[in-house]
């Protein structure tokens, strides 16, 4: 707490703050003590850069994208890019804080988020990551002291300037969306009981049945390294763990071939198989059918 | 070093090939695939799970095409990897599957909505209205299911109540088995021993009954086609023989339920014998020639062929209070995961003496089916001291599963002698608690050796299709026995006097139960 004291106020804004200039990423870095109560002074606000507050003292209530949440000192809270967020009534409630706003790419349609070139995260950590940060239906994460030490030191780092500045800032960026990301995995999983993570994860995947899944999203969202995810899959369910979402995808294909109102591409597509090519196989290997051979002898005796 | 000659040789034997049959158990939450050879020769398995889901309350279903293509998938691979690759040609395939459920189906054989499971509760106002009346006491005899939401009358009359838009979209209401082999053959078809537990069979007359039928809503023509479980009638449609590689002369049988099948497989055949299987849920089952007449309608009794009955009573409190247990209170710190910590569990629960110092657990978390069916009751841990720890509780709980299984017992003694039992089910095979049957029903236990009772069992029905054994008879007295574990006396001394208070305790409370479940219901 001692080196809480020490730290002063300070607002760096990216294109006013020569601080910022070697990190076009982080788009505002900031620690505040509050000490009076203004009408109008934290109104709700969206953005397309993710927000991330930590509170130091006192204890403040948010809005955050319509939910009524109460934050106590050690508490983190992640905002969304196009989230709305700000302060009961619009007011800021007495207390210290410190946030920093990091701008990520989402592509569309899937909204998948990347970081930018600064970060030093292999693509599919990264996307792994941004997975659980888009999935995540609590926005608070509580009693996260490892937060507090990582944005003393970045404050640390982006003021002080000593050399090899720049590659520490954004580990650490880095490190905070680890830590975020393993607090919201556990926070959704409890290890002792794996059939009901698996079966959460069974939910996301048939919701999301078109995005092209990795065992690493996967065991990501379960909270798990991916060997040990791949085994408590394979001694779970029997399969591996993309053999188990071929069986979802091939189930949830069948029934859109029965319908008939969907073209076979347009199934294959939404199913998640590459190409109505990849289906067909696939479909045919397993079944002995083409899917529209399966779908003739399915609506033929109507 | 091996000749080149003698290569040939050992190809040349390889070539011939040798035949075996293949059982496929649509489980509760998995499909489970054996291959035997003719002896009985366990030649390999393979599984492979499917979700339940609970969008809401007391429902309780499950998608059937993922169900079909998972057992495929299953099966294919199994096929490939061991089957074909050890040079078997599938002779026969048989099937068995969970009791109750029910899927809607329409003219074109599409399923309307997902299958109901035996564990969806939706239809209990159905249940309890016609349980009370005379019509349920007629129906129950005629038909030898208990008047329960489990049974497909309960659940086709909720759905004819309360999702009438499916209701009358539905050409057809069949089992999941049903459905499974008539994606294989084309022909909707249900054995009489699955049909038996849809409370819509008449067990005397081997007909669909016709007040149960009435009373539904339905006619026979929107129900499978009855047929003996030794059916081998269909064909594998040519498309699924050319994908798993089998002949079109593959038999496929149409098979009974896993509970028929693991008392079959279980050995327990003829007089003085019953089998308690426990797995998440229990049961407690005797064959006989003759049904068990229950005027408190207790017992189901279920066909496996035309001369014999599978009789009983279900559990819904099983392994599955141990694993709740295991989750609230197990010690995570070094276990690995919750298998390892339910073992460690049974270590500790070995070091409390028998009867956990008086504290007894009634263990009615998910309601409660035979002997006292009350979907209310909920679960107690009566007698608590200053003196319990932890590890009382620990031992209270399963001992508190077993009394129930022992007041099951009880109830079934009153038509039936019973000098031993055959274990079952990954919960009753726990040594420590084979022990502790032994103990409390003061009756020798035995655990068999093949692991799945169910796969076993129906080998050797479909053995028994194939003339390799008589009868059933002669197939149930081929079934070895692992282990047997005698009954301590003086434990028993003690356990009969807490499962005699567990059996007063379990009645006492149906009016505390009722209100408790209503205030839960309240607040949820």
């Amino acid at each position: 707490m001692l080196k809480n004291d020490c730290m002063h106020q300070f607002l760096l804004q990216q294109g006013y703050s020569k601080e910022l200039q070697s990190f076009a990423h982080v788009i505002e870095f900031a620690l505040k003590r509050n000490n009076t109560i203004q009408l109008n002074s934290f109104n709700e606000s969206s953005c397309s850069s993710i927000r991330i507050y930590y509170i130091l003292e006192g204890k403040f209530e948010w809005i955050v994208n319509d939910q009524h949440h109460i934050l106590y000192p050690g508490d983190l809270v992640l905002i969304q890019p196009g989230h709305k967020f700000g302060g009961q009534k619009g007011v800021l409630d007495i207390g210290k804080l410190c946030w920093i706003y990091i701008e990520v790419n989402q592509s569309l349609p899937d909204e998948r988020i990347m970081f930018g070139k600064w970060s030093c995260l292999p693509k599919i950590e990264i996307l792994a990551i941004g997975k659980i940060l888009r999935l995540c239906n609590t926005p608070v994460l509580s009693r996260l002291k490892d937060a507090g030490r990582i944005f003393i030191e970045l404050q640390n780092e982006i003021l002080n300037q000593q050399i090899g500045y720049t590659t520490r800032t954004n580990q650490l960026i880095d490190e905070l969306f680890i830590l975020i990301a393993r607090k919201l995995t556990l926070q959704n999983n409890t290890h002792r009981d794996f059939p009901t993570s698996f079966m959460k994860l069974e939910t996301t995947l048939r919701q999301n049945l078109s995005h092209n899944w990795t065992v690493e999203e996967m065991a990501a969202l379960v909270g798990l390294g991916t060997t040990t995810f791949t085994e408590k899959v394979k001694s779970y369910s029997g399969f591996s763990p993309l053999n188990y979402l071929i069986t979802i995808r091939i189930a949830e294909a069948i029934k859109l071939l029965k319908r008939n109102d969907l073209s076979v591409t347009d199934i294959a597509l939404d199913t998640g198989f590459y190409s109505s090519q990849h289906f067909s196989t696939t479909f045919k290997k397993l079944t002995g059918y083409t899917p529209s051979d399966f779908r003739k002898k399915n609506i033929s005796n109507e | 070093m091996i000749s080149e000659k003698k290569i040939f040789q050992m190809s040349k034997i390889n070539a011939i090939k040798k035949d075996c049959v293949i059982t496929i158990e649509l489980g509760t939450n998995a499909v489970r695939v054996f291959a035997f050879d003719l002896h009985g020769t366990l030649v390999g398995s393979a599984r492979g799970s499917y979700p339940t889901f609970h969008p809401e309350p007391d429902c309780s279903e499950q998608d059937p095409e993922q169900l079909f293509i998972t057992m495929l998938y299953v099966l294919k691979n199994f096929l490939n990897e061991t089957v074909h690759a050890q040079k078997y040609k599938v002779v026969t395939i048989c099937f068995s599957a969970a009791m109750h459920s029910v899927l809607a189906i329409d003219k074109n054989g599409v399923p309307i909505g997902n299958a109901i499971t035996w564990a969806d509760n939706r239809g209990k106002q159905e249940a309890t209205t016609l349980k009370n009346s005379v019509a349920g006491k007629t129906i129950y005899n005629a038909t030898g299911t208990p008047i329960h939401p489990m049974s497909p009358l309960i659940k086709i009359t909720w759905m004819k109540n309360k999702d009438q838009d499916r209701f009358k979209k539905t050409w057809k209401f069949v089992s999941i088995k049903s459905y499974i082999i008539q994606q294989l053959t084309g022909d909707y078809v249900l054995d009489y021993s699955l049909a038996s537990a849809t409370g819509l069979f008449n067990i005397h007359t081997l007909k669909w009954d016709a007040d149960a039928l009435a009373h539904a809503g339905v006619t026979a023509d929107r129900l499978p086609e009855l047929v003996s479980v030794f059916n081998a009638a269909g064909k594998l449609r040519r498309e699924y023989q050319s994908s798993l590689g089998l002949s079109a002369n593959t038999k496929i049988i149409t098979g009974s339920s896993d509970g028929c099948m693991a008392t079959l497989g279980a050995g327990v055949w003829g007089e003085g014998k019953a089998t308690i299987t426990i797995e998440d849920s229990g049961a407690m089952r005797v064959v006989g020639k003759e049904i068990l007449k229950d005027a408190q309608q207790r017992f189901f009794n279920y066909v496996l062929t035309e001369d014999y009955y599978v009789s009983g009573g279900p559990t819904n409190n099983g392994g599955v209070i141990f694993e709740w247990f295991a989750k609230q209170f197990g010690d995570f710190k070094y276990a690995y995961d919750i298998e390892n910590c339910m073992e460690e569990l049974i270590n500790d629960a070995s070091k409390v003496a028998a009867g956990s110092e008086g504290l007894l657990f009634l263990p009615y978390l998910l309601g409660e089916r035979a002997p006292i069916w009350d979907a209310n009751a909920r679960g107690v841990y009566f007698g608590l001291n200053i003196n319990h720890q932890q590890k009382h509780f620990l031992r209270a709980t399963i001992e508190g599963i077993l009394y129930e299984m022992y007041s099951i017992g009880k109830t079934l003694e009153e038509h039936r002698g019973i000098k031993s039992l055959s274990v079952n089910g990954s919960f009753a095979t726990i040594p420590f608690c084979s022990q502790l049957i032994a103990d409390i029903f003061n009756k020798p236990v035995s655990v068999i050796k093949n692991k799945s009772s169910v796969g076993l069992g129906t080998f050797l029905l479909s053995a028994v299709e194939m003339g390799i054994y008589k009868s059933l008879d002669d197939a149930a007295k081929s079934v070895a026995f692992a282990e047997t574990f005698k009954p301590n006396r003086q434990n028993n001394a003690i356990y009969k006097k807490y499962a005699a208070l567990f059996e007063r305790l379990s009645t006492k409370f149906s009016a505390e139960f009722e209100e408790i479940a209503t205030l839960q219901q309240k607040n949820t």
